[in-house]
């Protein structure tokens, strides 16, 4: 099913960051281990710019990577843009590796490949590099913009558009949606900022309709970050974005209509 | 999957081999590269001193592994013999506490960090320890590969500026992504371009690092403030301002527009830029400086008394 034409595999992220606790609404840790159900890896950066994220704040974080199948780490904004690329990347990997040690097992029964002996597993790797390059990859980002997070936006969108230049340089198709939450009322968990893009060339600023709110839905917000990997769109079942993106979309339809 | 092992190993402990059984004795840590740990070991059969690299990632020292063997394979066809064919020398696994830790050995090599050679023998040194790298970048270069993460840490040199680059953790085939750099180093932190592997990527690199070398104050002024107001621009600038950076400054221009035809133009231009230099530098005590004719006519005075002496009695 996660198997595409020509050997490529079609790679989905939401990467989340945040700076504390969700508050409202599902457990985002149930929301990641649906993610991963769906192909979705949740990966989950913190910041800790202020202060420290408090205990509760990193074990959450620390468990939605884990439901979500895929990695958290704390970071200050500084370092922020290379967190994101560091995650994306080993993430990419070890998607591809996961995959290729799948295929292991079923040719040579019980083996990975940290088993192999040196010389294949050279051989095993050059693959690996291969389709971590070469595979497509979409990452939604999922930014808390609660009010705590407000000093710390600028910095996030400025690693945004560094993440960007890194994903414009690989082979394989790459393209980025960044999301907000919580919404402007109580209903909306979260709001796309920026459409499936690959290139964020001019410098209209990426967040708009930032709403002042304290709550923190996290859980609601990754759910609806899944619809819009499903549908194209944040509004549900909706059927808008079939006829408007006949080219890429269909691609990504291809994973669920089997 | 990860095998991670922070912790350095003590000095004195034995590695030994998983698949093929050879043992290297740890004399020191030698530094900490993105993908793992270096030690200096002795391998303990030979009594001959190697480098090894302890990976954290099995898939990511192994890509490294590929990159190397790659390039040794490229030079031996060429037929380029000498030092660099051996570089690498074994890859096995460790197994230490119920874990698989990947290594590989490779020559180890004396020499000091960048900084370090030039905080020692000056500034001008930079000159032949320069060609020296750019030599090595064209060879890389015209091998399809790029190095990527260029930093000062990374380039070792030997006392006569002979230059050996460390940490192939970066080095990406030519067109694919730059797999790692490093923020000062990389030109999408200064908005001059993109991160696809290419030639240029490495010559602008290449320009910071002589920037960061000889004018660091003002690149650190250039580098903290506000990202959106950073800028080319602002590397031009410390170009045209910073009188120790004028030898080469049209070189480090070009280099940082990504303005060569290729990487040997890139080696011919510094070459010609630092023989002139070296030029310049030597002219004034091409005539005698006035101390040693002081010192001459001393020592003419006091080899007539000393004649005047001896001849007397």
């Amino acid at each position: 099913m996660d198997q595409r034409k020509r050997g490529w595999m079609q790679m989905k992220q939401i990467l989340l960051i945040t700076d504390g606790c969700s508050n409202v609404g599902e457990s985002p840790v149930m929301a990641a281990a649906l993610a991963r159900q769906e192909g979705i890896v949740v990966n989950v950066i913190g910041i800790v710019d202020y202060g420290t994220i408090g205990e509760l704040g990193s074990l959450e974080i620390a468990e939605i990577a884990k439901a979500g199948g895929g990695m958290s780490q704390l970071s200050g904004t500084r370092k922020l843009a290379q967190t994101m690329q560091m995650l994306t990347r080993k993430t990419v990997v070890q998607t591809i590796q996961h995959a290729v040690n799948k295929e292991l097992k079923t040719i040579l029964g019980n083996s990975s490949v940290v088993d192999l002996p040196p010389d294949q597993r050279s051989q095993v790797v050059e693959v690996i590099d291969e389709l971590s390059e070469n595979s497509p990859l979409d990452v939604a980002l999922l930014i808390d913009a609660s009010a705590s997070m407000k000093p710390k936006l600028a910095a996030v969108e400025e690693a945004i558009r560094d993440m960007m230049l890194s994903l414009g340089a690989r082979q394989g198709a790459s393209r980025m949606a960044v999301f907000h939450f919580p919404g402007a009322h109580g209903g909306e968990d979260a709001v796309l900022d920026l459409d499936w893009t690959d290139d964020l060339g001019q410098a209209r600023s990426i967040f708009q309709r930032l709403a002042m709110r304290g709550a923190t839905p996290t859980g609601p917000a990754i759910l609806k970050v899944m619809d819009f990997f499903r549908y194209g769109t944040l509004e549900g079942h909706g059927s808008k974005k079939w006829l408007e993106e006949p080219g890429r979309g269909e691609g990504i339809l291809g994973d669920y209509v089997v | 999957m990860t095998t991670s092992s922070k912790g350095s190993l003590a000095p004195g402990t034995v590695v030994t081999g998983r698949w093929k059984g050879r043992r290297y004795a740890i004399q020191r840590l030698l530094g900490q590269g993105a993908n793992g740990v270096v030690y200096l070991v002795k391998q303990v059969d030979s009594a001959k001193l190697y480098a090894l690299k302890m990976g954290f990632d099995t898939v990511d020292i192994q890509s490294e592994v590929n990159v190397l063997k790659a390039l040794q394979r490229q030079r031996y066809r060429r037929g380029v013999t000498g030092r660099d064919i051996s570089y690498l020398v074994e890859v096995d696994d460790y197994s230490f506490q119920g874990r698989e830790i990947p290594f590989y050995v490779m020559r180890y090599v004396k020499g000091e960090p960048l900084r370090a050679f030039l905080a020692k023998r000056g500034g001008a040194w930079l000159g032949i320890a320069g060609l020296h790298l750019l030599r090595q970048l064209r060879q890389l270069h015209e091998s399809g590969w790029v190095f990527g993460d260029l930093k000062p840490e990374n380039v070792l040199v030997s006392p006569y500026g002979e230059v050996e680059l460390i940490d192939y953790g970066g080095v990406s085939g030519i067109g694919r992504s730059v797999k790692q750099f490093t923020e000062w180093y990389d030109r999408g932190y200064w908005g001059a371009g993109g991160r696809t592997a290419e030639p240029s990527y490495d010559w602008f690199s290449f320009a910071v690092v002589c920037i960061h070398l000889l004018a660091e104050g003002p690149l650190k002024r250039a580098a903290t403030q506000l990202p959106q107001t950073r800028s080319l621009n602002d590397l031009t600038a410390i170009l045209r301002a910073e009188p120790a950076l004028a030898p080469f400054r049209e070189w480090l221009e070009r280099a940082l527009a990504g303005r060569f035809k290729d990487t040997a133009e890139a080696c011919e231009l510094w070459r010609e830029l630092a023989t002139a230099a070296f030029g310049r530098r030597r002219k004034p005590k091409g005539q005698t400086p006035r101390w040693m004719l002081g010192a001459f006519a001393v020592s003419l005075t006091l080899l007539v008394c000393a004649l005047y002496l001896t001849l007397r009695f």
